[in-house]
């Protein structure tokens, strides 16, 4: 297994602010999911837009398949991680007035690299989207062509995580996607996202507080254990 | 092209107001396009009122006095010009036709001129087009004959052979009417879209004979009465005439000849250069007609700060879909462009829906503009000004869809990829 993200000292501050983030090391293989417990005002968000390449950070590497996310431009960073990143958020994480299939197929838009290794697998953005749905359970067509928000919350959820997953990008973060699941649809789609992220060969980096699903991942971390700036009057 | 794509499909879930923005830019539009072709069609019509006369010359007044009643029809000339002086003008050896006109009575808010054939032979208006008959004939030695302007006739709904009564003075309602001596309808002029088409046509000799038992300004009573009959066999020369149109030989002479007329020791006249009065008399209208395009103007701009603050408002609700495009891959150039594509789409939605009114309604309102304002409004595709005008519109909307793509530029560039609610 090869190194994914690789952090080396790692720290970052916003703009007049005592630093937020002091991260010595930290490592994600690929293919590997990991559960990141992070409470709110944990330095999660910042991190996650350090990984994504919004932010740059204040020193260290961060190093994403072995590239410096510090090195590239502003433009060439935003590039990087559409090629190599799928997120999924909270909730509403769809474009209301897209069909689903339309909203799956987004990334494709944005990125040549994930279009051409969708058409490679599937033969086309919209059969890999297709393909997708059906594998996380909307396999019927008619739903597929509906607007996103005429979908259950739990429905929108897995649109969301086809949408991380097509074009195979390396990376899927997660940021509390269930938490707006109820229980037993939490497990549901937790284990139609490690199968899928499997069969793409994707790394899952699992942000959310709820420790009760840490034991389902490869490997579980806190956040505060690797962040050295991290107050404990926060949690 | 998937931005495009994006925009549409986003107004579209925002189709109300988008809607009611593209109404309002559409009616803003067609206001601004109606009132450029009504002012072209305004001047051209007018500077085409009258062409091909060198000198009008009238009793001693205002140059624009005498341009409105003689060539427009409106007001009242202050004297007359004795006959022998018109025959003075008339055989000068500079002079190449000459045009007598009686004016004073009307019939039923129409002005009626007294004249002579070489009004129809000499008379021209726009790019030198002369009178042209519809029906009929020109006046004949009959006094009693009438040639109808076009819109005497459409209005009136006159035909050829019918007889009609000329009133006394120019009040839409007179008291006194000429009704012992009816004319008959001999001949209908095409229409000119000129005051010509609002005139009805009579001899001098037809004028003379309606007034020829007139004493002091009213008719004569009992035995003193000239019937029709009678003045046919009498003798019908005019003594006085309102105003006379002058033709030269040479353009050159206008001027020494107006000079002469001006300086005339039969009795004090005036001659004015029909362009030069036309130009005067426009000049005073034309402070209003510009007044009206730079209102409808901001009228286009207000249509246009509409859309600018609908689009401003939407951003706010909008900052989950800029993050949600970020988290796919669209950089913040992207979600820029976007707001500008959205403010396009919508202005030119604006400017196609403002052209589809304008034709709309110009195609109702074309015979009625015609028929009570005497002006023609053509369906012609746009001008090249009016496109001039359209693209102006839409690079105003662009450069408006600057200002919140800037923001949208800077607001997803802080907010990232982090959904804010």
């Amino acid at each position: 297994m090869s190194t994914l993200i690789e952090l080396t000292e790692l720290g970052f501050a916003w703009p007049g602010q005592a630093e937020l983030l002091d991260i010595p090391s930290f490592t994600l293989q690929q293919g590997e999911s990991l559960f990141l417990k992070g409470p709110s005002g944990s330095g999660k968000t910042t991190l996650l837009g350090l990984l994504g390449g919004v932010q740059k950070p204040g020193r260290g590497r961060i190093r994403l398949l072995g590239t410096d996310l510090g090195s590239l431009s502003a433009g060439a960073r935003e590039h990087f991680r559409v090629d190599h990143t799928g997120y999924i958020f909270q909730q509403f994480n769809l474009l209301p007035f897209l069909s689903v299939a339309e909203n799956v197929a987004l990334p494709c838009h944005f990125s040549q690299l994930r279009r051409q290794r969708a058409e490679q697998r599937h033969g086309s953005v919209s059969q890999a989207a297709s393909a997708l749905l059906s594998h996380l359970g909307l396999v019927d067509p008619a739903l597929q062509a509906r607007r996103a928000d005429s979908l259950s919350i739990g429905q929108q959820q897995r649109v969301a995580a086809a949408r991380a997953l097509i074009g195979q990008p390396e990376l899927v973060i997660a940021d509390e996607p269930t938490s707006a699941l109820d229980s037993d649809a939490r497990a549901a789609f937790l284990q139609l996202l490690f199968a899928e992220c499997r069969a793409a060969g994707s790394s899952l980096l699992f942000v959310s507080h709820d420790q009760s699903l840490a034991p389902l991942f490869d490997r579980s971390l806190a956040l505060s254990d690797l962040n050295r700036a991290a107050r404990p009057s926060e949690f | 092209m998937y931005l495009i794509r994006l925009a549409l499909a986003s107004l579209a879930n925002r189709r109300f107001t988008a809607w009611l923005t593209v109404f309002a830019i559409a009616l803003s539009v067609c206001l601004l396009l109606a009132v450029e072709r009504i002012r072209t069609e305004t001047r051209s019509s007018f500077a085409s009122t009258i062409s091909g006369t060198d000198l009008i010359v009238g009793a001693r007044s205002g140059s624009i006095n005498l341009l409105l009643y003689s060539v427009f029809r409106l007001g009242n000339a202050t004297n007359n010009i004795r006959w022998d002086s018109f025959e003075t003008l008339a055989g000068d050896r500079k002079v190449k036709w000459a045009i007598p006109i009686s004016l004073g009575d009307s019939h039923r808010g129409y002005r009626v001129m007294g004249t002579s054939n070489a009004y129809f032979e000499h008379y021209q208006y726009g790019r030198g087009q002369a009178l042209q008959l519809a029906q009929g004939q020109i006046l004949s030695d009959d006094p009693f004959a009438v040639v109808l302007g076009a819109e005497v006739a459409e209005a009136l709904h006159y035909q050829l052979g019918q007889q009609l009564v000329l009133a006394h003075g120019v009040a839409s309602i007179s008291l006194s009417k000429h009704d012992d001596k009816p004319f008959r309808v001999v001949g209908i002029l095409k229409r000119t879209g000129t005051p010509v088409d609002r005139t009805l046509h009579i001899s001098l000799q037809g004028m003379q004979a309606l007034h020829i038992d007139w004493q002091n300004g009213v008719p004569a009573q009992g035995k003193a009465r000239i019937s029709a009959e009678q003045a046919r066999g009498m003798d019908l020369q005019p003594q006085a005439i309102t105003a006379i149109m002058l033709g030269l030989h040479s353009k050159i002479a206008t001027f020494s000849v107006q000079r002469q007329i001006n300086e005339f020791r039969g009795e004090p006249l005036l001659a004015i250069l029909p362009g030069v009065a036309l130009q005067e008399l426009w000049s005073l209208m034309g402070s209003a007609e510009k007044a009206l395009f730079v209102v409808s103007l901001f009228v286009v701009l207000t249509g246009l700060i509409g859309m600018l603050t609908a689009i401003l408002t939407s951003l706010n609700e909008r900052r989950r879909e800029m993050a949600i495009l970020r988290s796919v891959g669209a950089r913040p150039w992207h979600i820029a462009s976007l707001l500008m594509v959205e403010a396009f789409a919508l202005a030119l939605a604006g400017v196609l829906l403002g052209l589809a009114l304008l034709y709309l309604g110009i195609a109702l309102a074309q015979g009625y503009v015609q028929a009570n304002y005497g002006l023609f409004l053509p369906l012609a595709l746009p001008s090249r000004y009016e496109w001039t005008l359209l693209g102006a519109i839409l690079a105003a909307a662009l450069l408006m869809g600057a200002l919140p793509a800037w923001r949208a530029y800077r607001q997803s560039l802080a907010d990232g990829l982090s959904i804010r609610l």
